[in-house]
C-alpha cells in the first residue's frame, strides 16, 4: 500500500466533544500527537482541532485514533483538503475469504 | 507550483479548516477571517462539487462530492445540509474511496463448464446478452410452471417460484421499478428487502399503533429535548453525526440528561448520566415497569389518553418464527397479532406485576437506575426523545418492544411535539425512502398499501393500467422464508440486488447455503464487488453504485434527498435500474401472463413487459434532456441515454400518484425537479411545505385547527396503547451453551463491510472481527486478550481473537461479535428465530459456548 509522499499535504478540521471536566486532559493528549493542533476550546467542551498528515500516518488514521483518547465523546470531520487528491491510494484489501465459503459448502454436503 | 506558493496554499487551507470547524462549533477565532481574506488569491483547483446523500447509514448526511477528471477525489460534510450541518463521520470522510476497490467487478460472470452454464462450474466472463439470455430461459421456465399451477385460481391464491431479494440501499426509483416488475410483471409477491432484517419490527410497531409507518418527529428533536433515552442503540458508533448533535445538546443545555440501556457497555456510556446494562430480552419488562410506574403514580396525561388513544391487547405466546416443525413452534399457544379492545383499568391490571422489584430482579439493573428512568418519563416538565435501532427491532418480540415504548410516550402525551417523541433510527440510507415506502416488502404496495386488500390492488392496477387481477393477493415469502423456500425448492429463480444476504441472514449453514447451492435453483446477484453472496450465486451482474447513477434516498426523519450522476461506472457495470428495465424487455406478456388475463387487456397482446410497465405512456413521458445544476455544470444520466427518456423522473412521478390518488393521506412528496434543488424535504410535503412533526396541529397540514393532535393514520384518529408482556427469548444460555451472543456493527465498518473493508484506512483500523468478552469469562476458559477462540452454537462455529478491553465491555455471561468480516462469518452461529409478527430476525440473542483454539 502506498503511503503519502512527503510532498503531499492533507489537512482536516475536526470538531471534538469532551466532558467539561476532561477538556484539559483531552486537549493535552490530542496535542501530544504529531500533526494535531487544538486551536480553540469552548466552555462547553468543544475543541477546534486540525489534523495534518505526515509520512507515517494519514489524516484518517489519526482521526480514528481520537476515539481511543480517554474523555473524547465524539469527533466529527468538517473540512478536508488534500493537495494531491488525484493520487488516490491503490486500494489493497484482502479479497473475500473464499475458504470460508468452501467450509460452508463442505459442511452443507456433509 | 513553487515552494513558496505551495506553503501559502497550505496555510490557506489550514486556516480554512480552522474557520470551518469553528463555525460548526458556533464560535469565532480572532484574526481568522483576515488571514483567510489575505490568502484568498490562492484559488481552488478544478474540482466540481455537487451534493449527494451519504451511501452508508440511515442518518442521511449530505456530502459534497468532489469530482475531477471523471473520478470522485474527495467528499466533505455539506455545510448547507440541515442533517449534518457540515459534519462528516469517519466513514463519510472516506466515501470517495468506496468505488475504487481493485477487485471491482466489470463484466457479468456466469458459472460454466466447457463453455456452458453449469451450477457446479467456474465463473467465466460473459456479455450482458448472454447473461440475460440464460436468466430469461430460467425465469420463463419457472413462470411456465407457475402458470400451470395457477390455472383457475383467483388472485389471492396465486403461487410463484420467482423471487427477488432487494435493498434499503436501492434508490427510490430502483425499488419502485423492482416492485412493479415483480408484483405486476412476474406476478410474484416474493420480493422482500434486506430492510426486513433491520426495520420490519419498527414498521409493525408503527402500523399497529398509528396506522402509518415512520416517525412522527425529526432530527430537530435532538436540540429540543431535555433528555435522551437510548434503548438498544449504540449511536456513538452507528449514528455518529446524530450522536455529535446529542452530545452537543447534553453539554450545552442545563439539566439535559442522557440515559443509556444496553446488554453491554459501549461508547454511549461515556456520555450517559444513567447507564443500565440489562439481561437480554428484559427490555420488555423494563418498559412495562415504566408504564406501570406512570399508572400507579397517576403521572399519565388523562386528557391526552381520553382524547387520542385506545387501549388494546395482543395475542401472547406466539412462537419464534422458526420452521413449523421446530419444538418451540409446536409448543406455542397463540398466533398472530390481532388486536382486541380493553379498558384503561384492564390495561393497568395487565402491567401491575411489573413492579420495581420484579423489573430489577429480571433485568439485573439496580433499582435506583430504574427508578430514575421511570421518574424521568413521569416528569411532566421534561421533554424526552427515546431512540432505538436494532436493540428493539432485531428482537423476537420486536413489534411489541416498539409498541411498549409508544405506550410510555402516549400515556404521558409526550409525542409529536418538538423534543418529545419516540424515534426509530434506521440503519440503511433508504430503508425508509425505498424499502418501506415504495412497496418492496412481500406484503406491500407503494405508499403503505398492501397486497392483501383488494381495494389496494385495484388502486395499483388502475395507476399501472393493468388488467384486474394481475397483482397476486397473497403476501409473498419474507426474507427468512425465502431462504427456507430456496432450500425446499419452492423458490427456483432468485435475483439478489444491492445486498449481501449470504453474510447477513442467520443460520448460514442450515438454511442459506443449501438454498443457494440447491441444484433446482438459479441464483443471480447484482453487486459492484465479489461479495460472499455473489460468490455463492450462479450468475453475477456488475453493478454501478452510488454516484455512478442518478439516485434518491429517504432517511429516518422522512427526508427525501436526490443526487445526480457524478461519474461513469467502470467497465460494463450497469445500475440496478437499467438491469431491471432492460431485463423486462426479454418477456412478452404471453410468457408471463395467462390468456384469460391478457384477454382483459387485448392492447397488451404481443407487447413486452418493458412496453407495459415502463414504456406505458406515463413513465416514458419525460423526454431525454441534459441534466444540469444551477451553476451550469452538466451531468450524465446513463439510464436516460439507454432508454431515450428520463426513467428516474417518470418512475418517481408515477409513484407520487399513489400518494395522491389513493384514500391514504399524509405521504405526499414534492415534484421530482424540486428535490434536485433542495437539501431534502420531509414528507408529507403539502403546498411545497415539509412537515417536521406529524399528527400535531400547527406542524402537520392534515391536523385541523382545534384538534391539537390527530393520529389520522387510524380511522378514528386515535393511537393504540397495546399491552404485551415479557416473554423469554427463543434461545437462552444453558449448561452447555452458557453465553449470550449479540452481534452488530462497529464504527469503522458498515454492515457486511463490502465497501468499508475496501477503504485501506478503515480496513487497517478494524481489520478482523473479534469477540468482545468480559475478562473473567475469558479467564474461565483459559483465554486472554489476543488469543484465538472458537465461538460455537448448535448451528455452526467460527474463530475470532479475544478482546477484553476497548470500546465494548460486555458483562459476565454475554459476548459481542461484529458481522462485517467476510473471513469470520458469525451468521454460521446465529439463530434464524424471528418476531412472528414482523418476521425480523433476532440477531442480538442466541446461546453459544466459547472454547480455546488448541
Amino acid at each position: 500500500m502506498s503511503e503519502y509522499s512527503t510532498d503531499e499535504y492533507n489537512v482536516c478540521g475536526v470538531l471534538v466533544h469532551a466532558h467539561n471536566n476532561k477538556v484539559d486532559q483531552v486537549k493535552k493528549l490530542l496535542e501530544l500527537q504529531e500533526g494535531v493542533e487544538v486551536h480553540a476550546v469552548t466552555e462547553n467542551g468543544r475543541l477546534i482541532v486540525t489534523v495534518e498528515n505526515n509520512k507515517r500516518k494519514t489524516v484518517g488514521d489519526r482521526i480514528m485514533g481520537f476515539y481511543e483518547v480517554p474523555g473524547v465523546l465524539s469527533a466529527a470531520m468538517i473540512y478536508q483538503y488534500s493537495d494531491n487528491d488525484l493520487d488516490v491510494e491503490e486500494l489493497e484489501t484482502k479479497n473475500i475469504n473464499s475458504s470460508e465459503l468452501e467450509t460452508s459448502k463442505e459442511r452443507m454436503s456433509a | 507550483m513553487s515552494q513558496q506558493s505551495k506553503m501559502s496554499r497550505r496555510d490557506f487551507v489550514k486556516t480554512n479548516a480552522i474557520a470551518a470547524t469553528a463555525t460548526a462549533a458556533g464560535i469565532t477565532i480572532p484574526g481568522i477571517k483576515e488571514t483567510l481574506a489575505a490568502s484568498s488569491e490562492v484559488s481552488n483547483d478544478n474540482i466540481r462539487w455537487d451534493k449527494a446523500p451519504c451511501r452508508f447509514c440511515g442518518t442521511g448526511c449530505s456530502v459534497l462530492v468532489g469530482t475531477q477528471k471523471g473520478k470522485i477525489v474527495a467528499t466533505q460534510g455539506d455545510p448547507d445540509a440541515p442533517v449534518n450541518k457540515g459534519l462528516n463521520c469517519i466513514k463519510g470522510y472516506f466515501l470517495s474511496k468506496i468505488m475504487y476497490g481493485k477487485d471491482r467487478l466489470t463484466k457479468p460472470l456466469l458459472r460454466k463448464t466447457n463453455g456452458k452454464y453449469d451450477k457446479e462450474g467456474e465463473f467465466a466472463e460473459v456479455s450482458w446478452d448472454e447473461a440475460f439470455d440464460i436468466m430469461a430461459v430460467k425465469w420463463k421456465e419457472a413462470m411456465k410452471n407457475d402458470m400451470a399451477a395457477n390455472v383457475g385460481k383467483p388472485a389471492d391464491q396465486l403461487t410463484s417460484t420467482v423471487g427477488m431479494f432487494g435493498s434499503g440501499q436501492w434508490t427510490i426509483f430502483e425499488g419502485y421499478a423492482a416492485s412493479k416488475l415483480m408484483k405486476a410483471g412476474f406476478r410474484s409477491n416474493h420480493i422482500d428487502p434486506n430492510a426486513r432484517h433491520c426495520m420490519a419490527s419498527a414498521v409493525g410497531g408503527f402500523m399497529r399503533a398509528f396506522g402509518s409507518d415512520e416517525p412522527m418527529g425529526c432530527y430537530d428533536d435532538l436540540e429540543h429535548a431535555d433528555a435522551f433515552v437510548l434503548w438498544g442503540s449504540n449511536m456513538a458508533e452507528m449514528h455518529p453525526i446524530l450522536w455529535t448533535r446529542i452530545t452537543d445538546t447534553r453539554l450545552t443545555k442545563p439539566g439535559c440528561e442522557v440515559h443509556v440501556l444496553s446488554t453491554f457497555e459501549h461508547r454511549c456510556f461515556d456520555l450517559g448520566d444513567n447507564n443500565m446494562v440489562f439481561t437480554p430480552q428484559t427490555d420488555l419488562a423494563i418498559l412495562n415497569y415504566i408504564a406501570n410506574y406512570i399508572v400507579q403514580n397517576k403521572a399519565y396525561d388523562e386528557n391526552f389518553i381520553n382524547k387520542h388513544t385506545n387501549f388494546k391487547k395482543t395475542p401472547t405466546d406466539i412462537g419464534y418464527g422458526l420452521r413449523p416443525e421446530h419444538e418451540l413452534e409446536k409448543k406455542k399457544t397463540g398466533t398472530g397479532g390481532k388486536l382486541s379492545s380493553i379498558t384503561f383499568e384492564e390495561y393497568a391490571k395487565s402491567i401491575e406485576e411489573y413492579t420495581l422489584d420484579y423489573a430489577h430482579e429480571i433485568s439485573g439493573v439496580p433499582k435506583e437506575n430504574l427508578l430514575r428512568l421511570a421518574k424521568l418519563y413521569a416528569d411532566p416538565t421534561k421533554k424526552i426523545t427515546s431512540l432505538w435501532t436494532m436493540g428493539f427491532n432485531q428482537h423476537t418480540r420486536g413489534v411489541w418492544a416498539n409498541g411498549l415504548i409508544y405506550n410510555v410516550h402516549l400515556l404521558t402525551g409526550k409525542i409529536s411535539q418538538p423534543g418529545n417523541g419516540p424515534f426509530s433510527l434506521t440503519g440503511q440510507p433508504s430503508a425508509c425512502g425505498t424499502a418501506r415506502e415504495v412497496g418492496t416488502f412481500s406484503h406491500r404496495l407503494p405508499a403503505d398499501y398492501v397486497v392483501k386488500k383488494k381495494s389496494h390492488r385495484d388502486l395499483a392496477e388502475k395507476i399501472w393500467e393493468l388488467p384486474e387481477g394481475t397483482i397476486p393477493g397473497k403476501p409473498g415469502y419474507h426474507a427468512v422464508l425465502q431462504n427456507r423456500m430456496l432450500k425446499d425448492s419452492k423458490l427456483n429463480v432468485y435475483w439478489v440486488m444491492c445486498n449481501n444476504n449470504v453474510q447477513a441472514a442467520a443460520n448460514l449453514n442450515e438454511e442459506t447455503m443449501p438454498g443457494y447451492r440447491n441444484p433446482d435453483n438459479f441464483i443471480v446477484t447484482s453487486d459492484p464487488y465479489p461479495t460472499v453472496t455473489a460468490m455463492a450465486s450462479d450468475l453475477i451482474l456488475p453493478t454501478s453504485m452510488w454516484t455512478e447513477k442518478e439516485g434518491a434516498y429517504g432517511n429516518a426523519e422522512r427526508r427525501t434527498q436526490f443526487w445526480r450522476q457524478q461519474v461513469n461506472a467502470p467497465g460494463d457495470s450497469k445500475s440496478d435500474l437499467w438491469q431491471l428495465m432492460e431485463f423486462s424487455k426479454r418477456f412478452k406478456v404471453e410468457d408471463v401472463w395467462p390468456a384469460d388475463l391478457i384477454a382483459k387487456s387485448p392492447q397488451y397482446k404481443g407487447k413486452t413487459l418493458f412496453n407495459v410497465l415502463f414504456e406505458n405512456g406515463f413513465v416514458n413521458q419525460f423526454k431525454k434532456k441534459t441534466v444540469t445544476d444551477s451553476r451550469g455544470n452538466e451531468y450524465a444520466n446513463d439510464e436516460m441515454e439507454a432508454f431515450g427518456f428520463y426513467p428516474q423522473k417518470g418512475l418517481f412521478e408515477e409513484y407520487r400518484r399513489f400518494q395522491q390518488e389513493g384514500p391514504k393521506k399524509g405521504h405526499e412528496q414534492a415534484p421530482f425537479d424540486t428535490y434536485h434543488k433542495v437539501r431534502g424535504l420531509r414528507w408529507p410535503v403539502v403546498d411545497g411545505k415539509e412537515t417536521l412533526w406529524r399528527y400535531a396541529e400547527g406542524y402537520d397540514p392534515y391536523v385541523k385547527k382545534g384538534e391539537g393532535i390527530r393520529f389520522y393514520g387510524n380511522k378514528d384518529g386515535r393511537a393504540n396503547i397495546i399491552t404485551a408482556p415479557y416473554e423469554a427469548a427463543a434461545e437462552s444460555p444453558d449448561k452447555e451453551y452458557d453465553l449470550w451472543l449479540s452481534t452488530g456493527r462497529v464504527l469503522e465498518h458498515w454492515h457486511s463491510g463490502t465497501m468499508t473493508r475496501r477503504v485501506p484506512e478503515l480496513y487497517r483500523a478494524f481489520p478482523d472481527a473479534v469477540v468482545f468478552m468480559h475478562p473473567d469469562d475469558a479467564k474461565k476458559r483459559g483465554l486472554r486478550r489476543g488469543m484465538a477462540a472458537k465461538i460455537i452454537s448448535r448451528r455452526g462455529e467460527v474463530e475470532c481473537m479475544v478482546e477484553t478491553r476497548g470500546r465494548n465491555r460486555p458483562p459476565v455471561g454475554l459476548v459481542f461479535v461484529p458481522w462485517f468480516d467476510a473471513g469470520r462469518l458469525i451468521n454460521k452461529v446465529t439463530l434464524d428465530a424471528t418476531d412472528p409478527l414482523s418476521k425480523e430476525t433476532d440477531y442480538k440473542k442466541c446461546a453459544i459456548k466459547i472454547e480455546k483454539v488448541s
